[in-house]
């Protein structure tokens, strides 16, 4: 198997892979974006999947902050957060929302909502959210620097369980 | 299927629904079932409440086996036993939960041999050989038929009661149930004239109905966000299935799941090996002694078997509940493991459960109790729940929430948030199982990964899904394969082959695939877009075809990925 050797999915830096080094690593930045969007309509993807990798992008028009998708304030407690996902899968859910349609837009809108509760519900991922978020709006909040360290953080890693 | 071949009385008892005589304009409301291993139950919303409809025999618990005796098979919803033993004459299919939709070479199969029914396997991956004992010969039959016979049965029992038309309905699965073998559950109802709305691991059916409970007995509606965590654990005759949710408002949110396919069968022939004198065959008459006494040893420390097995030999012994647990002791760990597994899926210690759940049959063996309570750090079990009914009535309530029924008093107002219980993936790296949708992945769900070629100039790729847990993808289930073509000549590791996938609300499985030239932001040839599983029977050939065929040329590997 040639292909077997050099990679390894989870630790692509912990091996040395000559067939990869083709491609560069800014060539990835290219995924934030995702290029399928425009290829057809029948690939759903549109509203969703770009949204959730514009977070560290600056240059984008500033989409709604996860905040706003789970329509609580910045401050919001843990348990605010927790029951508007509830409230909001309540409503938004296919089970709930579609009745039996191909309710595709109803999951787009579902999957956007956890995306933003699994930010935000992870103590850990809100507070660099929250770094992220006050550096790039320059609001009118004490903006805590929150240095270089995060710029690099991808967070089409921000998987769910 | 000839449905009038059937014959089902009309119940005498009264079902009490009014609402039943359905006006044409109220969706119709979809029942929730639940095929059990060794029992099956059938429930519908009522109006305001899960109603479990009964067989004429006036049990809610219907023994789930077909009997091929006469010119017309007939299922246990109709068909009337006069012994126990009759079930095991070789005439009757049962266990059809363990059967369908798994190859001869799955260990599962393997261990149906024992059952007095024919089951045969050639050990090539093929779907195994199923007979019954008619007049002196073999009638083959296939589990999906079996079940569908079955299902028949349930569907004209419950018209009969709820005089109305029945085709919508809610079916509850083992959370270890590959894609494929949902596709056989589904297939098996399309056959008995029944159109699934949703296939419930069974233990999520479970979080449903406590959910409701939990929203009945504490009226703050999620606004104090007081959440519960439980484990459920599930346990029937052939299956073991664990979940871990979080509850408030009526919402479940299931954070892991985790399941096997052992249980009660396994119980049970273990036992039967362990009392049976030596070269005698496992007889009808020795398992109906081994049920009895597994039954017994729930509130016995120990019980006396007597059987006379008719050829001369006696069974006279004395079976104590330590022996019993010996002799069962991989069972009992297995059903530890799981637990352990899915609360670390879900990231709960065992102190933090709010409420332990277990229902299933399996669930009253007292062993089993204080393993599982053991693992969650509980004293107590959850007693809101009927261990035999749980699951059929969550599935009623998912049948009238799916149907889209409003309830003025709120006792609808609930939403299960599903998790996929198995990753689905790729085969890429050599013959590794690269997962694209990681178990317990909140569904809806949409994940992608990027990959890229091995070969310089490699024109095309084969993409082959698989689902499960394994490393490699020999340890996990073929769900479909298909080949993306008109990749531009370019040197190996340069193009970028995004696979996405997406899995919608009623657990339908997409998989995208489109062929993307570094630099360039659209897919040089059209997306491929194929519903998944595609692989019929004697999939375990499949992917040894393709191998042969092929070899490493098509091979994908996974592209490296910007820290």
């Amino acid at each position: 198997m040639l292909s077997s050797s050099p990679t390894s999915f989870t630790h692509p830096f912990l091996s040395s892979s000559p067939p990869l080094s083709p491609i560069s690593p800014p060539s990835r930045t290219a995924r934030i974006s995702p290029p399928l969007v425009s290829a057809s309509c029948s690939y759903t993807y549109t509203e969703d999947s770009p949204r959730l990798h514009q977070i560290p992008r600056r240059l984008t028009t500033v989409p709604a902050s996860l905040y706003d998708v789970l329509e609580v304030p910045l401050g919001a407690t843990s348990q605010d957060i927790k029951s508007a996902y509830r409230r909001l899968a309540r409503i938004c859910h296919p089970d709930v929302a579609g009745t039996d349609r191909t309710s595709s837009s109803s999951a787009d809108e579902f999957m956007k909502i956890h995306a933003a509760y699994c930010t935000l519900s992870d103590p850990e991922k809100r507070s660099v959210y929250d770094r992220r978020m006050l550096r790039r709006s320059r609001p009118l909040t004490v903006g805590t620097s929150g240095l270089g360290s995060y710029v690099g953080r991808n967070w089409e890693t921000d998987q769910c369980w | 299927m000839a449905e009038a071949a059937y014959t089902v009385a009309s119940d005498s008892e009264n079902t009490g629904e009014e609402k039943s005589s359905s006006s044409p304009s109220l969706p119709e409301i979809a029942l929730g079932i639940d095929i059990g291993t060794s029992q099956c139950s059938i429930a519908v919303w009522n109006g305001s409440q899960v109603h479990i409809l009964r067989n004429t025999r006036n049990q809610k618990l219907i023994k789930s086996f077909v009997t091929f005796k006469d010119e017309v098979p007939a299922g246990g919803v109709s068909n009337q036993l006069a012994h126990e033993q009759e079930m095991l004459t070789g005439a009757a299919i049962f266990n059809m939960k363990r059967l369908v939709g798994r190859v001869d070479t799955d260990p599962v199969v393997h261990a149906s041999k024992n059952l007095p029914f024919l089951v045969q396997t050639l050990d090539i991956g093929v779907r195994p050989f199923i007979a019954a004992l008619v007049n002196n010969a073999w009638r083959s039959t296939t589990p999906e038929e079996v079940l569908a016979i079955f299902l028949v049965e349930l569907r004209l029992m419950a018209e009969a009661q709820l005089k109305r038309p029945v085709r919508n309905v809610v079916l509850t699965v083992p959370v270890s149930f590959s894609r494929f073998q949902l596709t056989r559950f589904e297939r098996a109802c399309a056959m008995a004239g029944l159109h699934v709305l949703r296939l419930m691991p069974e233990p999520t059916a479970i979080a449903l109905l406590y959910a409701q409970q939990q929203q009945m007995t504490t009226h703050d509606n999620m606004g104090s966000g007081s959440e519960r965590l439980a484990v459920i654990f599930n346990m029937g005759a052939g299956y073991c299935d664990v979940a871990v949710t979080a509850t408030a408002g009526g919402v479940s949110q299931i954070k892991a799941l985790a399941g096997s396919p052992i249980g009660g069968e396994d119980i049970l022939q273990n036992t039967i090996r362990h009392i049976a004198p030596p070269n005698e065959e496992a007889s009808g008459l020795l398992r109906v002694a081994a049920q009895d006494a597994i039954h017994r040893l729930t509130d016995q420390e120990n019980v006396q078997i007597e059987v006379d097995l008719g050829n001369g030999n006696k069974i006279s012994k004395v079976l104590d509940r330590l022996e019993f647990e010996e002799v069962n002791q991989k069972v009992f760990e297995e059903c530890e493991r799981l637990v352990v597994q899915c609360l670390r899926d879900a990231r709960v210690n065992g102190g933090d459960i709010d409420d332990l759940i277990m229902v299933g049959g399996c669930s009253y063996i007292p062993k089993v109790r204080t393993i599982i309570k053991n693992v969650c750090k509980k004293d107590e079990i959850y007693k809101g729940v009927n261990p035999l009914e749980a699951a059929v009535r969550g599935a009623a309530l998912e049948g009238a929430v799916t149907s889209g029924i409003h309830d003025p008093f709120g006792s609808l107002d609930l939403l299960t948030i599903q998790a996929t219980p198995l990753a689905v993936g790729v085969r890429a790296n050599g013959n590794k199982f690269i997962p694209v949708i990681p178990r317990n992945t909140m569904v809806p769900a949409r994940k992608d990964l990027f990959f890229t070629t091995v070969q310089d100039n490699q024109k095309e790729a084969l993409i082959i899904i698989y689902e499960g847990e394994g490393e490699t993808v020999e340890e996990n289930h073929l769900l479909g394969y298909f080949k993306l073509v008109g990749i531009p000549p370019a040197p190996k590791g340069v193009p970028e082959i995004n696979v996405c996938m997406d899995i919608d609300a009623s657990n339908a499985l997409r998989v995208f695939a489109a062929v993307l030239m570094p630099g360039s932001s659209s897919p040089v040839v059209p997306v491929i877009e194929v519903r998944m599983p595609t692989v019929d029977d004697g999939h375990g050939w499949c992917a040894q075809a393709l191998n042969v065929k092929y070899g490493a040329t098509l091979d994908l590997i996974t592209l490296q990925r910007k820290m």
